[in-house]
């Protein structure tokens, strides 16, 4: 405590000094004011983690998938509207001197049957090497080695409840067609549905794929080669196909989800709301806080204090509530996060996007005190021998 | 004779009563001198305050110049005024206005870094040395606020000296002080208006104040009637 002290006396101004110590004594209107900056943290941030965890779950199967280009029947605009694609154009791509490995991929829509009879809308994936392409990658129960047996599946944990709790090594039919439960994966999970994971075979049969016939095929080339050659090579290699970065077709899907399901517009504005609920408290408080203190910030003006001063002092004591809200923001935000993972609720927060809502939130809190500073810099030194 | 510090030319002041503008200040001339203990009496509503006001640059003047030695003054921006206040003004309130949030040292280190810019060890110890001459120092860190009513005008004092200004302005400054604290507040203004480099005006209606006095000028109705100086009655155009 000395030590900070003597830190804030050697390096802080006075005039800043003065600001901080305004704040620190006027302590209510202080909380009130970083209540609004906490508010605007915390809301627009848990809105934020709810879009970014249902953008993961829009293109999870692309983003998970290990390849780096993906062939796709033409104007293709999200991975779940695929069309169907021979499926020989595997070994066509297998013979190019930079591919590493090719595998097709089927997938679509069909009905789990509950144990009590019901049917529940999955989404199956079916793979030929789950290892290398597209795989399941985080298990509850079970392994990879659950999709080798010619009937085995992996659900996911949280999507048990909704599918009637099935069992390990119990037997289920998905669109009539027998299958038996070897693997329960951990959160894993997509936009259109339960993801239900299995061969290649039982994916055929159960999404009854035409014969010779994949949604997608995925390729992973060897290192230092030169993607986007690759996919001109492609492309010249299949006119009638698009070819695309796993990076393109997972914007290309979100975008798609974004614009036709109403979820950017809905984001943005409950996003917009936190914003103004937040700028609205700081405003009030800040606003408040300068009309409490007219006649000190008139003696500053009396003791020479300029115009710039006073936005000064003002402006810093908008920083530090700021700073203040944004450090406790990000606590309960934290808390959030943690508390979502592997729940039901869909929730993500990149780091890069912590710096962006930062930066967001010191200048919404700087636009709530731009009301209290107007007033703040009008104060006529005079005011004090009034 | 010493030359004045300060000289009014003419000054005036109207204000806008929301019905008509009245003048509440005449065209008064005055000038200020140095190792001087200028009184400036009058009723209430008489225009001292606002010609103290005016004197400090806290108040435009509606006519006529100010000059500060040489300088003119009068037409100065507001950041300009700001700075001429700072470098040559010391205030004492009505009320001290202490800052609550800061400590009595802190409350004089804030008039000289009102502007920015880190306080130096000479600025601290100078503030110390003035507590101390006011009886203070073992109260320098002590919240402004816990301090009694005389106390704190004597730590206005000493916020007021901080910037070694030229001229030290006093508004009332024992109207809420007990006769006690009042004396002591009086002998100090009395005493540091011994400065040859600096002139102490000091706005009052209490004619307990008049004896401390070098000098006497006294306000009726915006006009100055009386003028210790000059010991005639006038001075009012």
């Amino acid at each position: 405590m000395q030590g900070m002290r003597r830190f804030l006396k050697r390096w802080c101004p006075m005039r800043s000094l003065a600001a901080l110590k305004m704040l620190l004594h006027d302590r209510s209107t202080t909380a009130g004011s970083v209540l609004g900056v906490v508010a605007i943290v915390f809301l627009v941030g848990q809105q934020l983690s709810v879009l970014f965890g249902l953008f993961n779950y829009m293109s999870v199967l692309v983003d998970h998938s290990g390849a780096d280009i993906w062939v796709c029947t033409q104007n293709i605009q999200n991975i779940n509207g695929a069309g169907f694609m021979p499926v020989r154009y595997v070994d066509r791509i297998s013979g190019l001197p930079d591919v590493e490995w090719v595998e097709p991929l089927v997938f679509g829509s069909a009905s789990f049957r509950t144990r009590e009879g019901q049917y529940q809308p999955v989404q199956v994936v079916g793979l030929r090497n789950p290892r290398q392409a597209c795989g399941p990658w985080r298990f509850y129960q079970g392994a990879q080695d659950a999709l080798f047996d010619y009937e085995g599946i992996t659900l996911d944990r949280l999507d048990l409840n909704v599918l009637g709790s099935p069992q390990m090594n119990h037997f289920y039919e998905i669109g009539d067609i027998r299958t038996k439960v070897l693997g329960i994966t951990q959160s894993i999970r997509g936009f259109a549905g339960t993801l239900v994971f299995t061969n290649m075979v039982k994916a055929k049969e159960i999404l009854k794929t035409p014969a010779g016939r994949c949604k997608a095929i995925l390729i992973k080339v060897k290192p230092d080669t030169d993607i986007s050659a690759m996919i001109g090579v492609l492309q010249k290699m299949f006119p009638r196909n698009e070819v695309l970065t796993t990076a393109d077709l997972s914007r290309r899907t979100r975008a798609y989800y974004i614009k036709n399901t109403g979820i950017g517009g809905s984001f943005g504005f409950s996003t917009l709301i936190g914003a103004l609920v937040g700028i609205i408290i700081i405003m009030l408080t800040m606003y408040t806080s300068v009309l409490n203190r007219t006649k000190e910030f008139a003696v500053l003006r009396a003791l020479g204090a300029r115009k710039i001063d006073i936005l000064i002092v003002v402006a810093s004591q908008s920083l530090i509530i700021a700073a203040i809200g944004i450090f406790i923001g990000f606590l309960f935000l934290a808390l959030f996060l943690a508390g979502t993972l592997d729940s039901v609720l869909p929730s993500y927060m990149p780091t890069w996007i912590l710096f962006y809502h930062a930066g967001f939130t010191l200048i919404m809190a700087m636009l709530g005190s731009i009301l209290a500073m107007r007033r703040a810099i009008k104060i006529e030194p005079a005011t004090v021998f009034r | 004779m010493s030359e004045a510090i300060l000289k009014l030319e003419g000054i005036a002041r109207d204000f806008y009563d929301g019905r008509e503008l009245r003048r509440v200040l005449k065209k008064t001339d005055l000038e200020i001198y140095p190792a001087e203990f200028t009184v400036i009496a009058g009723p209430s509503g008489s225009g001292k305050t606002t010609l103290m006001t005016i004197i400090g640059l806290v108040l435009q003047p509606s006519e006529g110049t100010i000059y500060i030695g040489d300088k003119k003054v009068a037409a100065y921006s507001d950041t300009e005024l700001a700075n001429l206040r700072m470098r040559n003004f010391g205030f004492v309130f009505q009320q001290a206005e202490l800052i609550p949030a800061l400590s009595v040292v802190e409350n004089l280190l804030i008039a000289a870094g009102v502007q920015g810019g880190s306080i130096s060890s000479v600025l601290r110890e100078k503030s110390l040395a003035l507590l101390e001459g006011f009886g203070l120092k073992q109260y320098s860190h002590v919240k402004a606020q816990k301090l009694s009513t005389g106390q704190k005008q004597r730590v206005a004092i000493g916020r007021s000296l901080i910037n070694d200004p030229k001229v030290l302005l006093c508004d009332e400054p024992t109207s809420a002080l007990d006769s006690e604290s009042s004396t002591i507040v009086l002998d100090t203004l009395k005493r540091l208006s011994k400065d040859s480099s600096r002139g102490v005006v000091m706005v009052t209606h209490d004619p307990r104040v008049f004896p401390y006095a070098d000098r006497l000028i006294k306000l009726e109705d915006g006009g100055i009637t009386y003028d210790s100086r000059n010991s005639t009655e006038g001075g009012t155009q």
